[in-house]
């Protein structure tokens, strides 16, 4: 940062925008402004947010409690995708303010990262996680969750594991979704059901798992959850202003709990 | 281009003399850094992946992301070039302009936006003048 700059900042009044258009031709807009085309995920963090505006749903009966500590599978993307899931779970474990799961979250999540070979950071946030927990800092806990998951992505793509850290995001959009219709469908509403429509981030982890290293994309996990984002596509990525009705809330629970459950099970898919 | 980078590494590269592109852009973040920090304060969740490139004057850049009804966000430009006069702005999916507020100042520009729909936005930013012939950029951007 630089302090000098900073001060300026404060000091001056903000100058007010001149006037940008009213509207623009959304359809032209690759050719004239050389559209960006990389996709910021948003963080676990950033829908709780929402969340915890809605009201006070049950995260007792949403959170899937861990009977032991998350063991490392033998394959890496089965790894990074439970990896996702796990850190997910953490943020429901922080809604539901269970001490003690988040504390075994904290556990896996150090063992997964072990796994993964990107666990220089883990050790530090896994001891920081546990300690906001057992301080009831719940607001900490999901600051040091979203940071787990920057640390897994940085440390990833430095050690040229992209697309690991892609099944990363993806494995904790799943579970977050699974969540998030659990917590729509108890009582449905038009406003909870908007937050599933998500259109861009399908496209993007469509395009993600397509674009995959043949070796990844041959394998089972990898197929079965392609074949889910493709499932849940039309279902979350209707045209704007269009209402996600109930049968689809449904749906989308049953197909996302069901890659949830493969990623989490320990047999070969 | 989206990024990734942590700001001390940033730094770091800037003092052990990372190229000039590398440098320009990690500077135009620390820029757009600091325009976040006051609202940090305010409670606003500075997320660490931003978006950074170089344009020349009039050249615009749009960036499709996913906002969510019931939160809200800021967009912070930044870049290192004096004198550059930047902007960014936010439009809702059917192109309508969505934002809340907007200002601009010297390396400066950022605008805020309370979604009243959940799903994908566009942000346009633009190096509306500058002294330089490319002009390099970043945009960060919060939540509450």
């Amino acid at each position: 940062m630089k302090p000098a700059i900073f001060l300026g900042l404060v000091a001056l009044p903000f100058t007010i925008c001149a006037q940008p258009p009213q509207t623009i031709d959304v359809r032209k807009l690759s050719a004239q402004s050389k559209l960006i085309d990389q996709v910021v995920v948003p963080v676990p963090s950033e829908i709780f947010a929402v969340l915890d505006k809605l009201g006070k749903p049950n995260w007792t009966a949403v959170l899937h409690k861990t009977p032991s500590v998350a063991q490392a599978p033998a394959e890496q993307p089965r790894i990074a995708l439970m990896l996702g899931s796990v850190i997910a779970e953490g943020f429901i474990a922080v809604e539901a303010e269970d001490v003690n799961e988040v504390k075994q979250i904290g556990k896996s999540v150090l063992n997964l990262t072990k796994a993964l070979g990107v666990q220089k950071k883990a050790q530090m946030r896994a001891k920081a996680i546990t300690d906001a927990a057992e301080a009831k800092d719940w607001a900490g806990v999901r600051k040091q969750l979203d940071k787990a998951l920057d640390d897994v992505s940085d440390q990833m793509v430095e050690l040229n594991s992209e697309e690991l850290s892609q099944l990363v995001s993806l494995g904790g959009w799943l579970r977050g979704t699974e969540a998030l219709t659990a917590v729509v469908e108890k009582q449905y509403s038009k406003d909870g059901a908007e937050l599933l429509h998500q259109p861009l981030l399908l496209d993007y982890f469509e395009k993600r798992l397509a674009n995959m290293k043949p070796k990844l994309k041959l394998n089972p996990l990898i197929i079965k959850v392609q074949k889910g984002v493709l499932e849940i596509r039309p279902l979350m990525g209707l045209p704007e202003g269009s209402a996600i009705s109930e049968k689809s809330v449904k749906e989308i629970g049953a197909i996302s709990a069901a890659l949830v459950k493969a990623i989490n099970s320990k047999s070969e898919n | 281009m989206k990024r990734r980078i942590p700001l001390l590494l940033a730094l770091l590269c800037l003092a052990l003399g990372a190229s000039p592109a590398r440098a320009t852009i990690d500077d135009a973040l620390s820029f757009a850094l600091e325009a976040a920090d006051p609202y940090v304060k305010e409670g606003f969740t500075v997320r660490e992946d931003y978006w950074g490139g170089d344009l020349a004057a009039k050249q615009t850049k749009a960036i499709v992301h996913q906002l969510f009804k019931g939160n809200e966000y800021w967009f912070w430009m930044g870049t290192d070039v004096k004198n550059a006069k930047i902007s960014v702005h936010i439009y809702d999916s059917e192109g309508k302009l969505a934002e809340v507020e907007a200002w601009q100042k010297p390396h400066f520009a950022a605008a805020r936006i309370q979604p009243k729909k959940t799903g994908s936005y566009y942000l346009i930013v633009e190096i509306e003048k500058s002294p330089s012939e490319r002009t390099s950029w970043s945009l960060a951007y919060g939540f509450r």
